[in-house]
């Protein structure tokens, strides 16, 4: 479980706190997503779910973060990762090798991870990506979705309980960001991974996400079921957050009719209504 | 008008390649090219302002063929906005970085008459000028970036996913801008996006790409009902028109038109 | 430029030998190079220079090195012949001790400038650093500091093309100008490239340091580089050299 309680912290020479009072729990196997405009303070509050705040970025920290039962200011950040699997932003910065295998490899050999387990992790996090065709190549020739790929691969490789990736899917086209999303349900179901994720598409969101968390200015405005949180679908716009259009359309449509229609999040919910609608 | 003949191109072995390209785009008209990374998109579009030049056939801007002009020569009559808005900036103000723009292209004009263009621009655009861009959020560079190509007042926009990375408000800036440049001076906008919801609501006709040929050409709303074509070139169709398809409904572009349909056969059903 | 330092794959003798014994082919060739003053001896390593890189079956590769280096070194030779003042005149001011002496400085020059860059076309980057590490007990932040480096050059390269594209599009004056006046156009439009470089650093700390950095100990490697025939048979010609260097003077 990821629990969060008042979390405030200000990155060191800077005024304005990044956050602002954040409380947020993650139960174990869920699936958050949080969204929110720019500057919003979402890649800080990943960054203190992994714990690079405050072991490596420093600066005023009030309040407590819990990671599967470790609090992230008491203990060293080497044994938060081997629970907390990170995927960064800017995929480039974060691959260290020149080739494939080698990248997935770091973490194992970092970890310690027993030699002989080495080769079956290694099919695994290729497999379950689905690039193991990549195998042999060098990350030089790869394209931004496929870097993508691999920087995700060698984080699952490590076999972490909590995944957080900070828009994961910037690079890729609608098919391949959909393909992460759909690998990141899957490892959730299979091995009950719980997964955070920063994302501005927000049909995928909607789709995979049973959680929201939406941003501004440092604070969590609001959170809870996706569907809870999209009944807000005007506040969120105000925010700067747009809802899928299924969503806008079920709400115009409780105000044309005069009664109250159910949130659809997602193009299946959205013909269930038409149908009944139109019947 | 852009003339791209029997283009072909292919660079050594990697990266995208595109084959037997032809169509032709009219002043003033608002286009999008969809596909899927690698369908050469991208590479359609550097073709287009000469940033590489075709291996076999003709690209014609205004008439005359760009693998015959160097490429800065033609950044007064095309503007190129790209992806990564950092690779762009390089001054400290923003009234530098418009200033520098228009100086490399309007060099030949009076001094007073650029500042004033800038300025106009600044005012336009509601930056105050001396902001340092690197200090900006990724959406204010594209902003900036924006600026700095649309104060040269070129005729023809190219636009490579303009709105990666961007949140849902500085999406709306960017596109609400190119839409009035387009709409206002007839401004001709070719764009590469992955949003769908974003070509819908802002392009009129959409060339559909895979594997580096073209495989759609027409009208946005047609194109979004070819099944087949949208399948081809792995593309989902925006939400209100995949629902259409699936209600077998004709209009319904929009949350705002689908709800008057909806709505009124509801009623109707209920009157019966 | 870009290539200079892009790995050629391949099963080769030089891609097997263990990258250790590799370096130090590399290592024996210029120390050689520097003890024998004989100028038969220098086109021996020269031969071996050459002959490493057609094994490693990238003689394309090799006599690109090789014509880049010419033009060095034939500038190099003529100013040594026409400054060299001992020995007997052959014509004008040049004596046979110049050309002599012209020679082998030009010759060592090219021996010694050869083998690294060969060497690393056909060695993974990572082998390298994973060999050095867990062979010679490099410590590991030494090796990493110096695989990020050579990473970071295509990178680097890639990102300044795609700089000096984006400021062609919008009107400077790239495509027009070449040399120095290109280098000073150039210049100033780094200062993105330096600021996403030194922001790039910074993100690649911390995402190592999520990956366990910290923990990683010469043990760690996966891969093992152990010493085989191939690298005894080259232990051998190292000391070959050596040998001859040492004795023919």
């Amino acid at each position: 479980m990821i629990d969060i309680q008042s979390l405030s912290f200000t990155y060191k020479d800077e005024e304005h706190p990044a956050l602002r009072d954040v409380t947020l729990t993650v139960p174990d196997g869920g699936f958050l997503g949080i969204i929110g405009p720019a500057g919003a303070g979402k890649t800080t509050l990943v960054r203190a779910v992994s714990g690079v705040i405050p072991h490596h970025y420093r600066g005023d920290f009030y309040g407590s973060v819990s990671v599967d039962g470790m609090d992230t200011v008491d203990t060293p950040l080497t044994d938060l990762s081997r629970a907390v699997g990170m995927v960064f932003q800017d995929v480039d910065s974060q691959i260290v090798s020149t080739e494939v295998e080698d990248e997935i490899l770091y973490g194992l050999e970092n970890f310690g991870v027993p030699h002989s387990e080495i080769p079956e992790r290694l099919d695994f996090a290729l497999e379950r990506v689905g690039i193991a065709d990549l195998r042999g190549r060098s990350i030089a020739s790869l394209s931004g979705g496929q870097r993508q790929k691999v920087a995700i691969a060698s984080v699952i490789a490590l076999r972490p309980k909590i995944l957080v990736l900070d828009e994961p899917t910037g690079e890729l086209d609608p098919v391949s960001s959909r393909q992460v999303f759909s690998l990141l349900s899957s490892l959730r179901k299979d091995f009950g991974i719980t997964v955070i994720v920063v994302e501005q598409k927000i049909m995928l969101l909607c789709e995979f996400a049973d959680r929201l968390a939406v941003m501004d200015q440092g604070a969590v405005v609001r959170q809870g079921a996706t569907r809870d949180v999209l009944a807000g679908a005007d506040e969120l716009e105000a925010l700067g957050v747009n809802c899928p259009r299924v969503t806008t359309l079920s709400q115009l449509l409780s105000k044309r009719l005069g009664r109250s229609m159910p949130v659809c999040v997602n193009l299946d919910e959205a013909e269930t209504m038409a149908r009944g609608l139109m019947a | 008008m852009i003339e791209l003949e029997k283009v072909s191109f292919s660079y050594a072995a990697q990266g995208p390649t595109v084959s037997d390209l032809s169509f032709q785009i009219e002043q003033g008209e608002f286009v999008a090219i969809l596909g899927a990374n690698g369908a050469g998109k991208t590479t359609t579009v550097k073709l287009i302002d000469g940033l590489i030049r075709p291996t076999s056939g003709r690209v014609m801007i205004h008439g005359s063929d760009t693998a015959k002009t160097p490429v800065s020569q033609r950044a007064r009559q095309v503007g190129f906005l790209f992806q990564n808005p950092d690779r762009q900036i390089c001054k400290n103000t923003v009234r530098e970085e418009i200033l520098f723009g228009l100086s490399a292209v309007r060099g030949d004009e009076p001094e007073e008459r650029r500042t004033a263009r800038a300025e106009e621009v600044l005012a336009d655009f509601g930056f105050t000028g001396d902001e340092e861009p690197f200090a900006l959020s990724r959406g204010q560079r594209q902003r900036v970036a924006l600026a700095s190509i649309l104060a040269v007042e070129p005729e023809v926009l190219i636009l490579d996913e303009p709105t990666t990375g961007l949140d849902y408000r500085e999406c709306c800036h960017i596109m609400d801008r190119i839409r009035r440049m387009n709409r206002e001076r007839k401004v001709t906008v070719v764009m590469v996006c992955h949003d769908m919801e974003v070509v819908l609501d802002y392009a009129d006709r959409a060339l559909v790409m895979a594997c580096g040929r073209l495989l759609g050409d027409g009208p946005v709303r047609e194109i979004f009902r070819d099944r087949m074509l949208m399948e081809t070139a792995s593309i989902l169709p925006p939400q209100m028109i995949g629902l259409a398809q699936r209600l077998g409904l004709d209009g319904g572009d929009t949350p705002e038109a689908m709800a008057d349909v909806l709505a009124a056969r509801a009623k109707g059903g209920e009157e019966q | 430029m870009k290539d200079l330092f892009r790995y050629v794959p391949g099963r080769s003798v030089i891609h097997r030998m263990n990258p250790v014994t590799k370096l130090l082919l590399t290592v024996v060739i210029c120390v050689a190079a520097f003890i024998t003053g004989n100028i038969f001896v220098l086109l021996g390593l020269l031969a071996a220079d050459l002959a490493i890189g057609f094994i490693a079956g990238v003689p394309g590769k090799t006599l690109n090195i090789l014509k880049g280096l010419m033009k060095i070194a034939i500038f190099l030779f003529v100013l040594q012949t026409l400054l060299y003042r001992d020995g007997t005149p052959l014509f004008w001011i040049i004596t046979d001790k110049g050309l002599l002496t012209a020679a082998t400085v030009v010759l060592r020059l090219v021996v010694v400038c050869m083998p690294l860059t060969l060497v690393l076309a056909v060695t993974r980057v990572s082998d390298l650093a994973n060999a050095l590490v867990q062979v010679l007990h490099v410590p590991y932040k030494y090796a990493f500091t110096v695989t990020t480096a050579i990473r970071f050059i295509p990178q680097f390269l890639e990102e300044m093309s795609d700089i000096m594209e984006a400021q062609t599009a919008r009107g400077v004056a790239f495509d027009k100008a070449r040399g120095l006046r290109k280098l000073g156009m150039i210049l100033p439009l780094c200062a993105p490239l330096l600021i996403t470089s030194v922001r790039r650093t910074e993100l690649t700390a911390v995402a190592v340091e999520v990956r366990g950095f910290a923990l990683r100990t010469p043990a760690s490697g996966y891969r093992r580089y152990p010493f085989g025939l191939i690298d005894a048979a080259a232990m051998i010609v190292c000391a070959g050299m050596i040998v001859a260097a040492v004795m023919i003077r």
